[in-house]
């Protein structure tokens, strides 16, 4: 290298050269400034060809001699497709788009697209400085922009769809990856057990109100116990299964009655409810919702009544076929209650066995068709089942009853129903469409619950002081005093004055309510309790 | 293709520094004949660095292959680089092997463009340039004089005397014994599964009519779906896998 000695200048000179020999070809990577990527941070690094779009041309390899082939059909295609001018592109491989894996598998991925156009007008050189000082120009042959890959699910253009159209329902965005998930899931395995798990984990995980406006704590309060319970139940253990459908029980009759007036008696399209999530995340819980929902519209009922019941009896009796031994017996349990839970728990629970983690989507049909006719949705998810169990688990005894008997309760009970009389459904099932029917309507749960716990207190002047005890009596008592909702009903047991756990409350209440079967009407959209003596 | 290919990053790791410069096509045309192309000045004037390249002697002096061109037109010889600096955006340079080789050769610090210096020379090499590029692809030319080798009349065409040989040379089709024809038709249907009456005909050189009752026998005609206007064996006579192919055939 000479250097030049120019007057206000310093210059160097190099020689350029440009290797006629090698046999590699130089391409460019390029990625987009925002993604930050630095090189000298990779420890490994493995790059391949995409060769996805290969089938796409290598199709209609139909069977080729043998079974299904025709006598010179090649020949005919051919002749055909220059007939009418059809030019298939060829599948160069020189083209296809570049893979990229960083950091083995748990680091980044790239797709490098290729670049066109880059040779066409002006031609790129690679300059490298040698050791010798002189610089090395090498053409670049192809320029690639590498993009990072999301490695998070996405929704394919079909569910985009489908949740674009949903969008001003559906407030809990999070819930929708998450009952993907378990969707695939359920697909993937089908203990129900470890969907169960699964789905409570989520439950946990998920955590967030989603878009909820709460206004009472204590409803939080009692779901959020209810919630506890759920997830910490584990998986097997009749009893644990059994409480946590007591609990779950409990909070779906809150949410039902949540959900009561803002069901607003519409038809529920398929997977409408989905994103509704007052507490959980999981598609457990909003599953648990929508059946809820189903009974919570009961005003509309009374002519339905015939046909509900026929329906769900139909409804049930397929779910018991899919249902196993472990459930049956939870089902003779339920025979001891009264035909209407009965069924619903039934329904419950076979939903529960049979598929874990349901699909939203047969939630929502078999949702939407209970809508109208207010029964208790048929399938649930998996903590449901958990929870329509815990809720026999709570009572003392389990009656072996077997099927027979227990579809003659269910004739008993849709005559029950066709009186209009209802009692409160699964909890489980209740709590997760009761949580779904919160979230459709959004805001207007929280309002009206609102409105009408003032009313309670206005209306009644008990010293809350004296009235410590949970009691069928003081149910009664109130309810015969005046209509109540549930959610009244509890602020009116509140946790510390009865001594009793938020989750006991619940469950406690559930059954004197079951007990008492009281009449219920419908006043601002809200399922009140009465009883006349 | 299949097989992941190890990046080999060892260009990366000693954080090579390469630039990457645009380069005119004209210059990179010259560039491809010879090895020695010229040389970088890198220079500071007035606090500023530049960067010049300047074309090799040999190079400069253009030399067309046809020779309609005489010397008189020479490459542009300085070309100043405008220096860009990368600006954020990533850029990397790999490299592919004859072997499938894929490694990584460093990272781009610098972007730069050659620009040559526009002066009367540069204007007249555009100028030529411009006119290759406008000129049309194809032409119409004009003739003089008519065709007329082409296209004569013809009492019989070329085409259609050949034909006619062939057919004479082959004689009418002859039935052969039935079994025979059985036997061939049943190899054939060994390979394909549908066939067309004239493939048959073809293959067994039999008469059309004498074949269709052969085949009304043993095959079924399909007359819609898929196949359509095909023949094949009938369900008993066939014996068809996914891989290989086996034929029942039917006691005589």
């Amino acid at each position: 290298m000479t250097s030049l000695g120019s007057s206000n200048s310093s210059a160097t000179e190099y020689t350029v050269r440009v290797p006629k020999n090698t046999s590699k070809k130089y391409n460019i990577m390029a990625f987009n400034a925002g993604d930050k990527v630095n090189c000298s941070t990779w420890t490994q690094a493995r790059m391949e060809r995409d060769m996805s779009a290969r089938r796409i041309y290598g199709e209609e390899e139909t069977a080729e001699g043998a079974a299904g082939s025709e006598f010179g059909k090649k020949q005919r295609e051919e002749a055909r497709r220059k007939k009418f001018g059809i030019v298939t592109r060829e599948f160069k491989v020189e083209d296809q788009p570049w893979i990229l894996k960083v950091n083995g598998k748990a680091g980044k991925r790239f797709k490098g697209l290729k670049k066109g156009g880059v040779t066409e007008n002006a031609s790129y050189y690679i300059f490298t400085q040698c050791p010798d000082g002189a610089f090395e120009a090498f053409p670049v042959h192809g320029w690639y922009n590498f993009t990072p890959l999301a490695k998070h699910r996405t929704l394919t253009a079909e569910e985009a769809e489908e949740e674009w159209g949903r969008r001003n329902k559906v407030v809990n965005h999070f819930s929708i990856m998450l009952q993907r998930r378990l969707r695939e899931q359920e697909r993937g395995d089908d203990d129900e057990d470890e969907t169960e798990k699964s789905g409570k984990k989520k439950k946990k995980g998920g955590g967030g109100r989603g878009g909820d406006l709460r206004i009472h704590d204590l409803e939080e309060d009692l779901e959020m116990s209810s919630d506890d319970s759920d997830s910490s139940m584990g998986d097997d253990g009749e009893s644990k299964t059994k409480a946590k459908k007591n609990t779950g029980k409990g909070q779906a009759k809150k949410k039902k009655r949540k959900s009561n007036d803002k069901e607003a008696l519409e038809d529920s399209d398929d997977g409408d409810h989905e994103g509704l999530e007052v507490d959980y995340m999981s598609d457990e819980s909003s599953s648990d919702e929508e059946p809820g929902k189903g009974k919570p519209s009961k005003g509309e009922d009374h002519p339905k009544g015939i046909d509900e019941a026929s329906e769900s009896e139909e409804e049930s009796e397929e779910e018991k076929q899919n249902e196993e031994e472990a459930k049956e017996e939870e089902e003779e349990e339920e025979g001891k209650k009264t035909p209407v839970q009965m069924e619903k728990k039934k329904k419950k629970d076979s939903s529960g066995e049979s598929d874990s983690s349901d699909d939203s989507d047969i939630e929502g049909e078999t949702a939407s068709a209970l809508f109208m006719k207010k029964r208790t949705p048929p399938k649930r998810a998996g903590g449901r089942g958990s929870a329509g169990s815990s809720r026999t688990g709570s009572r003392p005894g389990t009656p072996s009853i077997d099927s027979a008997s227990t579809s003659n309760t269910l004739r008993a009970a849709a005559s029950k129903l066709e009186q209009g009389k209802r009692q409160t459904q699964g909890p489980g099932t209740d709590s997760p469409a009761a949580k779904r029917l919160k979230m459709e309507p959004s805001t207007q749960s929280p309002v009206p619950s609102g409105k009408s716990t003032p009313q309670p207190p206005s209306g009644k002047s008990t010293p809350s002081s004296s009235d410590v005890q949970l009691t069928e009596e003081a149910v009664r008592r109130y309810l015969i005093r005046k209509p109540m909702t549930t959610k009244d009903l509890l602020k009116k047991f509140q946790t510390k004055r009865t001594g009793l756990s938020s989750e006991q409350t619940v469950n406690v209440l559930a059954q004197i309510l079951k007990r008492l079967n009281p009449e219920r009407k419908n006043v601002n959209d809200k399922m009140h309790f009465y009883l006349t003596e | 293709m299949s097989d992941k290919t190890e990046v080999n990053l060892s260009g990366v790791k000693q954080s090579k520094g390469v630039w990457l410069v645009k380069v005119p096509k004209y210059l990179s045309q010259q560039w491809d004949k010879a090895t020695d192309v010229g040389k970088i000045t890198i220079g500071k004037k007035q606090g500023k660095t530049e960067v010049r390249f300047s074309l090799s002697a040999e190079l400069s002096a253009l030399q067309s292959a046809v020779g309609e061109k005489d010397g008189s037109l020479q490459v542009p010889r300085d070309h100043p680089f405008t220096m860009h600096t990368v600006g954020g955006q990533t850029m990397a340079v790999f490299s592919q092997s004859s072997t499938d080789e894929i490694s990584l050769e460093g990272m781009v610090v610098h972007r730069a463009e050659c620009r040559p210096v526009v002066n009367d020379n540069y204007m007249k090499l555009k100028k030529l340039q411009l006119k290759e590029s406008t000129k049309p692809q194809r032409l119409s030319q004009q003739l003089e004089r008519a065709i007329t080798t082409v296209f004569k009349p013809v009492a019989n065409h070329d085409f259609n005397l050949e034909y006619e040989k062939k057919k004479k040379s082959e004689g009418k089709m002859v039935r052969a014994e039935r079994q025979v024809v059985l036997d061939m038709l049943f190899s054939a249907f060994e390979k394909h599964q549908y066939y067309n009456i004239k493939d048959l005909v073809d293959i067994t050189r039999q008469p059309v009519t004498y074949l269709k009752e052969i085949m009304r026998e043993i095959g079924t005609y399909n007359s819609k779906g898929a196949h359509k206007s095909t023949w094949e064996l009938k369900p008993e006579y066939r014996h068809y896998q996914s891989a290989e192919e086996e034929e029942e055939t039917e006691a005589a």
